[in-house]
């Protein structure tokens, strides 16, 4: 998605695209073969298989009946389950944007500082991605509940003001800022690495102050990492399951809660998979829009 | 070394005496690495005055100029633009164009809206800055290809868009690095003719740093030449290469012949020495020398051949032992007695008939073609 950026240096230009594509031919097409496969055999059959679930019958005795109805997507229409919806699209939403706000600083200083800076930087960055998030919730409740590490530490402190998030909106907020932090910087890192510090330089000199520079110069030639920095941090802030589940409580149910719900405590499979498609259709709306309005590939004649 | 002509006359690039200071740096010193240090440098460049920075890479020219511009910290020492102190100016505020090796061109906004940039982060009102950034997009030449995107013009045309966008500002100082670097040689013969005729034209304040001889004798009306990050020398283009301060700035500008050597003795003008390959030479030189040991410069340009050789003071017989043939010039590698060595280049002009076709010549060097340096 950096189709921008081969234009700063012509030096740097991308080769023609007959050279670049000269070792494809037709026949290469089975090299895309594994991948697809894997694709058909775990993504494209398990969800028509969800699909077709989404308009069967519910059944108590036998999970469901093969009878075609449209009564679980009704039955999503009503109230508690749209709130459900938009709750989710919010919670997502605003992750997103606290991560871009955290991250854009972040991703910059990366892309900037000595490459022994960016090691250490990078290995503190990408750690918690080793860890499961079952843990890292976990660690969250340790700090953040009623006799956690927070209040505990104000306590000694002599402050009397108690912090009460835990098992609310706002403590799924702060796991998943947490937890997509990285998500978010390492597409912004790339951007700006390939964008010159010349370019900022000149801005400068023109007379931008480091703000307007930022706003003019680095923002719009970065936006290609923040477009898909954004995308990968809002599908999945939309779809977790565990943060909530044991962070959010009865106010920071989200979709996936619900659906998980649905399958494994109520056994209300079709139900499940409605909620599901209307997931899945959530990610892909996101993709659509954002690509619509995002940055779109610049026309340019000759070479590109 | 190209058949582009050297510009005619001093008097037609002097600048009128008492011209106005543009830029002073006093005692300019910057630390660039763990042991490598720029300075102490000081000069003064005229207001409209063409200033260049000549030295190999690494002299320390372009961390000068960074210093100016402010996009390097000064470790010591004062930079005046018109008078006012500016080094710990940021540089957002310095109000001096730039223009880098590369064009640097900001890839997301067409050219106009390139050159328009400065203009309309300074404020200036919309339909302000669309008249100026025509205007100035005109004078470059650049009128049609406005709406273009930088990746869809040549090289030379984004270099001469870099330009537009710093000079549609009117800074009272433009500073261009290695501008034309980038380009292939031919364009660059051209780029520079324009920007000559521009600067001239503008008589805009300009410090222009390159590390090629041709371009800064061609542009400037002064020359400093730096070597490990000092100043060399500081003169027009004539002086630095007609009068070498130094043996470096003798063996950097042009080809030369530099020869070790020693005063016999000097009497009324003329000092006669004796080089370490054996050669005896009159040399005219108004001051007593300074040392007895010197290095003598002899540019080969200036070594007469043929009949011009035998009226001189100096004459030699000599041996051909190498032709290296440039198209419109040619190179010989001549031996002189025993052991010296001596290069000798002449221009292949039509009506001359070049070098005789022998392996033996006569060659002679006026005293007054001999400049003395110290060693």
């Amino acid at each position: 998605m950096s189709e921008s950026i081969p234009a700063i240096s012509s030096s740097l230009a991308a080769e023609p695209e007959a050279a670049r594509t000269r070792l494809l031919r037709h026949g290469s097409l089975w090299l895309l073969g594994p991948y697809v496969l894997v694709l058909v055999a775990f993504l494209a059959v398990p969800l028509g298989n969800i699909g077709v679930l989404s308009f069967f019958t519910s059944s108590s005795a036998r999970l469901w009946s093969p009878v075609l109805t449209l009564a679980n997507y009704r039955q999503i229409a009503n109230g508690y389950f749209l709130d459900l919806v938009g709750r989710t699209l919010a919670i997502g939403a605003v992750a997103t944007v606290i991560c871009a706000a955290l991250g854009y600083p972040l991703a910059y200083y990366l892309a900037r500082c000595s490459r022994a800076a960016l090691a250490i930087a990078l290995f503190l960055l990408i750690m918690p991605l080793m860890v499961s998030a079952v843990i890292e919730a976990f660690g969250w409740i340790a700090i953040l509940g009623r006799e956690g590490l927070l209040n505990t530490a104000l306590a000694s402190l002599g402050v009397t003001f108690r912090v009460d998030v835990l098992y609310s909106q706002r403590a799924v907020l702060i796991a998943l800022v947490q937890l997509l932090l990285p998500v978010m910087t390492l597409p912004l890192m790339s951007a700006i690495e390939d964008i010159p510090v010349r370019l900022e330089e000149v801005a400068q000199n023109l007379g931008a102050s480091p703000l307007v520079a930022f706003r003019r110069v680095l923002l719009p030639l970065s936006l290609p990492g923040l477009v898909s920095g954004g995308l990968l941090c809002f599908t999945v802030a939309i779809s977790v399951v565990v943060t909530p589940a044991l962070l959010g409580g009865r106010l920071g149910r989200m979709l996936g809660n619900e659906i998980y719900d649905q399958a494994l405590s109520a056994y209300d499979w079709p139900f499940a998979s409605s909620l599901a498609m209307v997931l899945v259709l959530l990610v892909f709306a996101a993709i659509a829009a954002i690509l619509a309005t995002g940055p779109r590939r610049q026309t340019r004649g000759g070479r590109a | 070394m190209e058949a582009e002509p050297v510009p005619s006359g001093p008097l037609l690039e002097a600048l009128p005496a008492g011209e106005r200071v543009g830029l002073a740096v006093r005692g300019l010193v910057r630390h660039y690495a763990r042991d490598v240090t720029v300075g102490p440098l000081s000069f003064t460049v005229a207001e409209g005055e063409f200033f260049s920075l000549l030295g190999p890479s690494g002299c320390g020219k372009t961390t000068t100029l960074r210093c100016i511009a402010g996009f390097e910290p000064v470790d010591a020492g004062a930079i005046e633009l018109a008078g006012r102190r500016i080094e710990k100016v940021p540089p957002h505020k310095r109000e001096i164009g730039l223009v880098f090796q590369t064009p640097m061109l900001f890839p997301h906004l067409t050219v106009r809206e390139n050159v328009a940039f400065g203009l309309s982060v300074h404020g200036f009102p919309r339909r302000e800055v669309a008249r100026r950034a025509a205007t100035m997009l005109e004078l470059v030449g650049l009128s049609d290809l406005g709406q273009r995107r930088p990746n869809q013009l040549s090289g030379g045309q984004q270099q001469r868009a870099a330009l537009a966008r710093s000079l549609v500002l009117e800074p009272p100082l433009l500073l261009l690095d290695e501008p034309f670097s980038s380009l292939d040689l031919k364009l660059r013969v051209q780029m520079r003719e324009e920007l000559r005729k521009l600067q001239r034209r503008l008589r805009k304040t300009t410090i222009f740093v390159t590390h090629d001889q041709t371009e800064a004798l061609a542009l400037s009306h002064h020359i400093a030449v730096l070597s490990s990050g000092r100043i060399e020398q500081i003169g027009t283009p004539q002086e630095i290469y007609g009068q070498p301060a130094s043996r470096f700035v003798a063996d950097f500008i042009g080809n030369a012949n530099l020869l070790d050597a020693e005063v016999l003795r000097w009497r009324e003008g003329i000092a006669e020495i004796v080089t370490e390959s054996g050669l005896r030479l009159l040399a005219r030189t108004a001051a007593a020398p300074a040392a007895r040991r010197l290095t003598a410069l002899v540019r080969p340009e200036l070594i007469r051949i043929g009949t011009a050789a035998a009226s001189v003071a100096n004459a030699f017989t000599a041996e051909v032992r190498e032709v290296v043939y440039l198209g419109d010039e040619a190179q010989y590698r001549l031996r002189l007695g025993e052991r010296a060595e001596l290069l000798l280049v002449r221009k292949l002009t039509g009506g001359d008939d070049g070098l005789p076709d022998a392996s033996v010549m006569n060659v002679g060097i006026d005293p007054r073609d001999i400049v003395l340096l110290s060693r």
